[in-house]
């Protein structure tokens, strides 16, 4: 055990010739003042992302972006909007999903076509684009598919149209 | 004594070295993130509860690995093996969901699912699948 206490005894000691018994409130000080400093400084703010995609069109028309593989009525027009339900309707959890371009900032986004369920037909602002619809037998990319089959009731209403991610571009990653 | 400590520390080093190169994790997070949007999450749902007929992956997928014939099931399943998917793909997604979406189900020395593997496996793909889901999670032990 000799050499460790000479290891220990040496680092002590380079420790005291080389600090003084304040200087580490001197560093915490310091420290605190330079971190509450950082984020005054103007550091590519604008490059921060942001959280929602930017916005163009109305999304009680069919040209509106996200609506790109839409098959059905539009649920903006039936009491909800793109993203919620009607009142008295349920959102299916199971559901097709698809990609749409964003004109402002031209990136693709994963968008979830929810139907909303449980009551009969909303009958307004019918829109059928169907953008990268496939036929029945790749199911998972149909919209020809009663979506209610994943809620309570299986009686179709309208369609939205929600955003859950950013698509994932081969070209752009590493 | 320090030349022995130094021997036995890169003895250690090249043993876990050794062992870590059988079973490398080669992943794209956010193109397997997106694969599992775009083929799996429909009907399994964002955090892989699923919902009625769908199973349920979040905190469950992993025990699926306790088996050779359970984890050779997450492989021949119609979605995986019938998807659109190239093996690599494949391989990257299941290895995401059992990570991410696995919790405690998952193994501490989960083995990863390889291109190779998955690309045998699903020649093979299952045409009934909940009589032999059911009998499969019989033999598993859940925590």
């Amino acid at each position: 055990m000799n050499f460790i206490d000479k290891f220990f005894e040496k680092r002590a000691r380079t420790v005291a010739q080389l600090s003084n018994r304040r200087g580490f409130i001197k560093g915490v000080a310091a420290s605190l003042v330079g971190a509450s400093t950082i984020p005054l400084l103007p550091v590519a703010r604008a490059s921060e992302t942001p959280k929602l995609p930017q916005e163009a069109g109305d999304p009680s028309s069919c040209d509106y972006w996200r609506y790109c593989a839409i098959d059905g009525f539009l649920c903006d027009c039936c009491g909800g909007s793109y993203n919620t339900c009607p009142p008295g309707t349920e959102m299916s959890p199971i559901t097709w999903i698809g990609t749409c371009q964003n004109p402002v900032d031209g990136r693709n986004y994963v968008i979830s076509y929810n139907d909303c369920c449980g009551k009969t037909q909303c009958g307004t602002c019918l829109c059928q684009r169907d953008e990268g619809d496939r036929p029945l037998y790749r199911s998972d990319k149909s919209n020809d598919v009663n979506w209610c089959l994943g809620a309570s009731s299986s009686v179709y209403h309208c369609s939205t149209a929600i955003v859950v991610g950013i698509a994932f571009d081969e070209g752009s990653s590493k | 004594m320090w030349l022995r400590i130094i021997v036995w520390g890169l003895c250690f080093l090249w043993s876990t070295q050794s062992i870590a190169a059988d079973n490398q994790l080669k992943m794209n997070t956010d193109r397997a993130k997106f694969n599992y949007q775009m083929f799996c999450q429909g009907c399994h749902t964002p955090d892989g509860t699923g919902g009625k007929s769908v199973p349920k992956i979040k905190d469950h997928i992993g025990y699926f690995l306790q088996n050779k014939v359970a984890r050779e099931y997450l492989v021949r399943v119609p979605g995986s093996a019938n998807s659109s998917l190239n093996d690599e793909q494949l391989a990257e997604v299941l290895n995401w969901m059992i990570l991410e979406l696995g919790g405690k189900s998952v193994p501490k020395d989960m083995k990863y699912f390889t291109t190779k593997e998955v690309g045998t496996l699903r020649q093979a793909p299952l045409f009934e699948v909940v009589e032999y889901r059911e009998q499969l999670v019989k033999q598993l032990s859940v925590k």
